[in-house]
């Protein structure tokens, strides 16, 4: 199932079947089409059979990492001596990936049943979702909906008289892509900066407020209910051995079809441009595609025949990161489109690590001035300099993240770079 | 294009407190926050969500934008002195974050994506044809105080290219005809 | 293996270190004799953003660098911190840094003396491939003596967490991120704390300056002594850096057990007029009513005839050194004048709270305790003068008297540095070196008893005032003369009680508490 279009390939519903219903946003909606059912069950369970149902389940972070999420819930203290966190991750400003918002605005329902399954899992009361702050519309929804489960006794105290009580609180942030790393988050939901910090301390020793916390991602949580419910084997049925499960690929960019889509993990790449997708309009050819979000390395139009799946894009010399395929026709400037991505970065940057700090604003420039003809080939040799500068050498990963795009624009369009070169 | 429309008034419940919208569709002259009893209730409901004081910063700048369209050195130290904070550390913060406007902006805020999917889908063109036809510069304000248009970096509606905000609103599938019609419609 | 409970054994640049557990490898290195390169750590600040990443070492079987001030030692670990990586890791820091630097070394204060210039050199990092336009920022004022030179700035943030960890006022922080992140106060409050300066010694380049310092002497240009601080009780270690034989800069140096990195800006401001004023240059016998230069000789045959038993008073000052104080109080005994005493002037007590030893203290003079040691007692106020009664006065004693004091007595000794009005009156004036002209020691409030050294040299023929006085015992028959400062120590804490066994080299740079006996006599706080 996708959104805003639906597609003949194999239809998979397990997060996205009320996409596009206004009905299941409400409460009574919701509970009409069958939700909140998983929750009832997760209350009678002990904190380490969900984790360990979860953990079966072989479900990975959704936010990019694609870190097991059972294995991150039990890095938490199984003796609690003081409150534990849970940190939705609703932040989504990866260019390219617009999925989160879906689940915010289709089914808040069934992302609040995840978080406090969740939340029991890692015996934590409260639940921070941040938003990132532009998504007034959707954290609208979200926080009606959670006011909504308030009145009706799924939140807060003494759970459906389960004598459990958690609270959920919705979280604005203020314009900041960096807020959408785990510490960066915390950092900015304690009041802060969202500046990443350095690791250890890890979140789940000391996180928000110096409490053990965990961070995990919309999609991620979303699909906690129907674990629970139905059991790790059945999440199993779809996928592969190391990437269990659906995703919900964005794609976006020059297609026919662009939009939200159900898929299960594994699909062929070039199945989801083309057959999902439409590939490009108006019959033109596709020239490049940023397969996991901007942060992720481009690939060919004839590098497109890889398995959709963590393993699988990393073996294509790419990565999954959160299925966010930017599609590129013929026509496009890579150059262009290189030097619009290194801007973004340079204007997220924290500012706390010099190689991020002073990298990113300076590949941005150079590409800046190689897209309007004043480029030398010694350009070239600084921008594949910085990509090895920029590499492993910081507190988070936003540096690396400009090298993914860059470093393989380089290597595979080079004649692109070369033509805009003075002589 | 699409939009999203407005929400109806209820009492404030404490676990919305921290997520009410900031960019606003009117601008009044810099009031003070916490000298009257809505300040004083959003102050209240949203420190009781948190551990700590600090964390109502964010809630407190947005807050402070709500009623002001802007984030001015007043509202900067009237929320330190609520929070127990230095003027300069809240600095710190509202500087740091790309939505709190610094200086007054026009009663509508437009913001248009042209990051990467947007870019690919002529954002730039989207962008242009906002300021010709309001008559402005990026970020300046124009001469009726309608307008103030500014681009943006991703806001995360990328197959719904070109994205454009507006205050608390988003408009999807945007395309550069469609802009008159767009700014017809704010008043 | 180490054999030691919770300590470990690793290797660093092929030397062989056992370290307690816990120990960053930034200190792990410093036990095999390897600095590393680092800007955001400070040995005095806890917080560790590791934010720089000039600190980057190779740990071998570790896929990345690591950043040494945090990374903890661990068993068996084999570090490089100058391979190839690191070196080149340390290297791209460098040239990041220098991009949009505004390289204005020959007008910058910090050229000679800056950690980007030192580690640019190191790194051999000296050219650039930056093609573009440099990012302007300027200049601005952070304090009402503190300039801000934000293009110089590598946001290391050392001076932001001095003021937040340390100075416990979060008034300095960073505005904007990414390339635009700068250093800012908030619009029209600068900073006002009285432990502010320390943000320009943390500075590892130019961008923080002192106002009253800029432009004003160059690294290589400038001498420099250890001293303590002559502002208030505390006793500060510090740096006495002198330009052309004047005060141009005061900085603090280490001393965990008193100031630790730090100093406050009474005491920074304390020594800027050392050495000025109208000074006393030669010896002074009143021959025929009028004050007329002598010879040293002279001089001393001269008083030494002329003084004699007669019911006397004393002034001194807390601001002189223990080997004054000692040699005044053997005078004093051998005209019999009992007694003595001294004035404090007192101010407002700040408490630097992120080292809460540390204070500038109520009491504003660096050695009441060693006066109270030395039996004098404190006074609110100048006694009178009873008519032909011997005054001696030693030290700054007279600064605020009135121009008349002292007209009336029989013999009126002015041993001092300054001729300030009542000094006019004296029957002789033996002219004394300032605290920065001379060697010496102070006593702390807490009893430390540390030292301080020559760092000018003094106007005219004006000498320490424990060597004249100790030759003018001499003349006296009273004591024995001495010229250097180790046996004015040694005749000092032979006879005081406290400094048993106390030698001037064994107190080193950091000084040694007095014992039980001599604790001070005058209030420790």
């Amino acid at each position: 199932m996708g959104y805003p279009y639906s597609h003949d390939l194999e239809t998979v519903t397990l997060l996205s079947r009320h996409f596009g219903d206004e009905k299941a946003r409400t409460l009574a909606g919701w509970k009409e089409l069958g939700g909140y059912a998983s929750l009832p069950k997760a209350l009678e369970m002990e904190p380490g059979e969900i984790t360990e149902v979860v953990k079966n389940s072989g479900l990975r972070g959704r936010g990019g990492a694609g870190f097991p999420t059972g294995v991150k819930w039990s890095f938490m203290p199984q003796e609690p001596t003081g409150p534990h966190y849970l940190c939705c991750n609703a932040d989504e400003s990866e260019p390219g990936a617009f999925k989160d918002r879906e689940i915010l605005r289709w089914v808040p329902h069934l992302l609040i049943e995840g978080c406090l399954i969740a939340a029991r899992a890692i015996r934590a009361e409260h639940v921070y979702i941040y938003v990132r702050g532009e998504f007034f519309p959707f954290s609208a929804i979200l926080r009606d909906s959670v006011v909504e489960a308030y009145e009706g006794g799924y939140v807060g105290e003494d759970i459906l008289g389960s004598g459990w009580n958690c609270d959920v609180t919705v979280h604005l942030g203020a314009g900041a892509y960096i807020a959408g790393e785990e510490t960066g988050l915390m950092s900015s939901l304690m009041g802060g900066r969202a500046e990443p910090w350095i690791k250890p301390p890890f979140p789940a020793q000391s996180g928000a407020f110096g409490r053990p916390s965990t961070v995990n991602n919309v999609e991620t949580l979303a699909a906690v209910p129907m674990i629970v419910a139905e059991g790790a084997d059945w999440y199993r049925q779809w996928g592969t051995e190391k990437s269990p499960g659906t995703k919900l690929w964005c794609c976006s960019g020059h297609l026919e079809r662009p939009g939200t889509y159900e898929l299960p993990m594994g699909v062929n790449l070039r199945d989801v441009i083309y057959e999902v997708c439409g590939g490009a309009p108006n019959g033109r050819k596709i020239k490049a595609v940023i397969p996991g979000g901007s942060s992720t390395a481009m690939l060919t139009a004839d590098e497109l025949d890889c398995s959709g799946c963590y393993e699988g894009m990393a073996a294509a010399g790419s990565s999954l990161g959160t299925a966010s395929p930017i599609v590129m026709n013929e026509d496009t400037n890579i150059v262009q489109a290189m030097r619009r991505i290194a801007q973004f970065y340079a204007h997220e940057s924290c500012g706390q690590c010099v190689q991020c700090r002073e990298g990113t604003s300076w590949t941005a420039r150079i590409l800046h001035r190689i897209e309007e003809g004043e480029g030398t080939v010694a350009d070239l040799d600084t921008l594949y300099h910085l990509c090895e500068q920029m590499t492993g050498r910081t507190i988070c990963p936003l540096a690396d993240s400009v090298v993914f795009p860059l470093l393989s624009s380089l290597d595979k369009f080079r004649d692109e770079y070369e033509a805009l070169i003075k002589r | 294009m699409t939009d999203t429309g407005d929400q109806v008034k209820k009492p404030l419940h404490p676990a919305a407190a921290s997520s009410q919208p900031f960019q606003v569709a009117d601008i009044r002259p810099v009031e003070r926050l916490f000298d009257d009893e809505e300040g004083r209730d959003r102050l209240e409901k949203v420190l009781s969500r948190y551990p700590e004081k600090r964390a109502a910063l964010l809630p407190m700048l947005g807050y402070a934008q709500e009623r002001n369209g802007w984030v001015s050195d007043q509202s900067m130290e009237e929320v330190a002195a609520a929070l127990d904070l230095t003027p300069a550390y809240v600095r710190s913060v509202a500087t740091f974050y790309t939505m709190y406007n610094k200086h007054p902006v026009g009663r509508h805020l437009i913001q248009v994506c042209t990051c990467i999917s947007c870019h690919l889908d002529e954002a730039e063109e989207v962008f242009e044809r906002f300021l010709s036809e309001t008559g402005t510069r990026a970020g300046e304000i124009s001469e009726d105080g309608k307008f103030t248009v500014i681009e943006a970096e991703c806001l995360g509606a990328c197959g719904f290219a070109t994205a454009v905000q507006v205050n608390d609103r988003y408009f999807e599938n945007v395309s550069p005809d469609q802009v008159p019609a767009i700014l017809d419609e704010l008043d | 293996m180490s054999d030691v409970a919770n300590h470990i054994t690793l290797t660093i640049d092929g030397v062989e270190v056992s370290v307690e557990a816990g120990t960053t490898l930034l200190h792990a290195a410093e036990h095999a004799g390897v600095v590393v390169p680092h800007y955001c750590y400070h040995p005095g600040i806890p917080s560790r953003p590791a934010q720089c990443r000039m600190c980057l070492v190779e740990i071998e079987g570790q896929p990345k660098l690591q950043p040494s001030c945090v990374f903890p030692a661990g068993e068996g670990m084999v570090v490089h911190t100058t391979s190839e990586t690191a070196e080149t890791a340390r290297k791209s820091v460098i040239e990041f840094l220098l991009l949009n630097h505004p390289l204005d070394c020959p007008i910058c204060d910090a050229a000679g003396q800056c950690m980007l210039q030192d580690y640019a050199f190191e790194t051999g990092q000296l050219r650039s491939r930056y093609a573009e336009a440099k990012m302007v920022l300027g200049r601005d004022r952070v304090a009402e003596d503190i300039l801000y030179f934000g293009d110089r700035c590598i946001v290391c943030t050392r001076c932001v967490r001095f003021m937040e960890d340390i100075a416990g006022d979060n008034a300095l922080v960073v505005a904007q991120r990414g390339y635009k992140a700068y250093i800012d106060t908030f619009p029209g409050k600068d900073l006002d704390h009285a432990f502010r300066g320390n943000i320009v010694d943390v500075c590892p380049v130019g961008a923080l300056v002192h106002e009253d310092f800029v432009f004003k002497a160059r690294a290589w240009d400038m001498d420099s002594a250890p001293g303590i601080c002559p502002g208030c009780s505390t006793g500060c270690n510090i740096e006495i850096n002198v330009k052309e034989n004047q005060v141009v800069r005061t900085k603090p140096r280490l001393n965990p057990d008193v100031n630790s990195y730090w100093m406050c800006d009474h005491g920074r401001r304390s020594l800027v007029m050392a050495n000025r004023g109208v000074r006393a240059e030669a010896p002074m016998v009143r021959q025929q009513g009028e004050l007329e230069p002598a010879s040293w000789n002279e001089a001393l045959t001269w008083v030494s005839e002329r003084l004699g038993d007669s019911s006397g008073l004393a002034l001194v000052s807390a601001g002189v050194s223990n080997e004054t104080l000692f040699y005044a109080r053997a005078l004093l005994e051998s005209l019999g004048i009992r007694g003595g005493t001294f004035q404090v002037e007192q101010g407002e007590e700040v408490t630097l709270t992120g080292f809460p030893k540390l204070k500038l203290r109520a009491e504003r003079a660096p050695n009441a305790a060693g006066a109270g040691l030395h039996e004098f007692r404190r006074s609110d106020g100048l006694p009178e003068v009873p008519d032909g009664a011997t005054l001696v006065v030693v030290g700054d004693a007279l600064a605020g008297a009135p121009a008349g004091y002292g007209a009336n007595a029989g013999f009126f000794l002015y041993i001092g540095s300054h001729l300030v009005p009542a000094a006019h009156n004296a029957t002789a004036i033996l002219p004394a070196a300032t605290v920065p002209e001379t060697d010496g020691t102070f006593v702390n409030y807490e009893g430390r008893v540390q030292r301080f050294h020559r760092a000018l040299r003094a106007p005219g023929v004006a000498r320490p005032a424990w060597m004249f006085l100790s030759r003018l015992l001499e003349h006296l028959d009273a004591g024995i003369g001495v010229r250097e400062i180790e046996d004015a120590f040694s005749a000092m804490s032979e006879g005081t009680p406290g400094m048993e066994g106390m030698t001037w080299a064994g107190l080193g740079l950091r000084g040694e508490l007095l014992s039980e006996a001599g604790q001070p006599a005058v209030a420790a706080e």
